[in-house]
């Protein structure tokens, strides 16, 4: 009776202690898609519809795209050892171009969809890495979309999406390594600041 | 007739000879990887995303990449480039005001139901059998109820999932090495094994038994891929567009694609097709 009683008051406890502990830490899933569906809701949003909206629909959309990428990661890795000879305002400076980069080559593109659905197939984590597979279904076809996440102080964020076995910061990576080598840092940072100068040429036509 | 055999001996020659150079880069690769994942073996597909640790320089892991041909391949790189922009991007225009998406669609579908034969063989090469019986069904769904193929039945009715294999990745799946990566002119990118598994391919390939004349192979050919392209506008201008290297992106985009189409079918991660 006595052993039973105590078993019941150690459930309670072990039940209202691990509880809170358990909705505090929110998996990568739960902090993804959140996210994704408020920044569809951006680019679909009817208000902010049209050309002359664009700025304000873009800076909407980067706000949210900053709380769920981490940039200063991609950067990171994307530049590899080159990362770690630069100073930490090459650093902030790269990072910013690089997420303009990113920012002129997807958005465009991400504007021309609307009303897609997005699946949420699994979810994997491992240490402070987390993988989650969706598919992004569109009216005749369909997209696998792996997002790869860490978990820092700020939560868990994108650092690489992965499409068919295709990964956005590899690619990127291996194209930077190939201008590294023949043109250095600094012919980098031109490279990247002429190709994002291209889109605003384009817009502007 | 003595020539077409002896040129037939020489194309076999250099086929074995092309493999041994695979076998060379092969396991330079495995010993990368050896380095990479440690003791722990690979898992699923997303395992691999989680284990993939290519941006830690810590561990001095740098992708494997044998592009020792670059200069060559940027020639044709080039070459196809031109090709797109003079004579098949103008072709896909018209193609395209020519016949509504629907049509195009059902022509897609109709290039894919015929190499059925392709994809059979090679999930028989792999002892995928279930999958090998998938393929059979489609096809032979697709071929009767969905008209030769022109409309895709087995998927949308039946839920069978197209099963996609061909003799490069039947290499690969036995531990084939990529070999040399290769820009190949009209063909595009491609790598020395897979370039033995293309031309594998066409002798798989139905149409070969059908039409005799290599012009109108080549003609089949050609419009299969403006239909592909036709289906897919933006893919090309899109990867130059976000590149600042177009050459080396689409490397990348080729390998990772075809690293993950091998990879996520090896022995250890499918259960549901042992014998």
């Amino acid at each position: 009776m006595n052993i039973k009683w105590l078993f019941s008051v150690f459930v309670c406890v072990v039940l209202v202690g691990v509880v809170p502990v358990v909705m505090a830490s929110s998996g990568p899933t739960e902090v993804l898609k959140p996210k994704l569906n408020a920044s569809m809701a951006v680019l679909s949003d009817p208000s902010l519809a049209g050309n002359e909206q664009k700025d304000v629909r873009r800076a909407k959309f980067m706000d949210i795209a900053m709380q769920v990428f981490n940039f200063k990661e991609m950067s990171k890795r994307v530049l590899g050892q080159t990362w770690r000879k630069i100073d930490p305002l090459e650093r902030e400076h790269f990072t910013r171009l690089f997420t303009k980069l990113l920012e002129n080559a997807y958005l465009g593109k991400l504007e021309e969809y609307s009303g897609q659905t997005i699946v949420y197939k699994d979810e994997r984590v491992k240490g402070k890495k987390a993988a989650v597979s969706t598919v992004i279904y569109d009216e005749n076809t369909f997209l696998p979309v792996n997002y790869v996440m860490l978990n820092t102080d700020t939560g868990w964020r994108v650092y690489d999406i992965n499409i068919e076995g295709v990964s956005l910061i590899r690619n990127y990576r291996e194209q930077f390594k190939s201008i590294l080598r023949k043109k250095k840092f600094d012919g980098l940072v031109k490279i990247i600041e002429e190709k994002n100068s291209s889109f605003d040429v384009e817009e502007f036509r | 007739m003595r020539t077409f055999i002896s040129i037939k001996h020489a194309f076999v020659f250099l086929m074995i000879l092309s493999l041994f150079l695979c076998a060379g880069c092969a396991q330079q690769k495995s010993a990368a990887l050896d380095q990479d994942t440690g003791m722990e073996k690979q898992g699923d597909e997303m395992d691999m995303l989680l284990s993939d640790d290519f941006f830690d320089e810590e561990f001095g892991v740098e992708e494997f990449c044998c592009d020792p041909l670059e200069p060559m391949n940027r020639v044709f790189f080039e070459f196809n480039d031109k090709l797109y922009y003079w004579v098949l991007d103008p072709l896909n225009i018209a193609y395209t005001a020519v016949l509504p998406f629907d049509i195009r669609y059902v022509i897609g579908n109709f290039f894919h139901n015929i190499a059925a034969p392709i994809r059979f063989i090679n999930n028989v090469l792999q002892g995928k059998i279930s999958d090998a019986g998938v393929v059979l069904s489609r096809f032979l769904i697709n071929s009767t109820i969905g008209v030769y193929g022109l409309t895709d039945p087995a998927l949308i009715e039946f839920g069978l999932e197209p099963k996609l294999e061909d003799f490069g990745q039947t290499l690969g799946y036995w531990g084939v090495g990529e070999g040399v990566y290769l820009c190949l002119p009209i063909i595009g990118p491609s790598n020395i094994r897979d370039t033995v598994g293309f031309v594998a391919d066409v002798y798989t390939h139905p149409m070969g038994y059908i039409i005799d004349d290599t012009l109108q192979s080549f003609g089949y050919y050609s419009l299969s891929r403006v239909n592909m392209l036709s289906l897919n506008p933006d893919v090309y201008e899109d990867l130059k567009k976000y590149s600042l290297d177009p050459y080396v992106s689409m490397r990348q985009v080729y390998l990772d694609y075809r690293r993950n189409m091998i990879e996520d079918n090896t022995i250890e991660q499918r259960s549901d097709n042992q014998l």
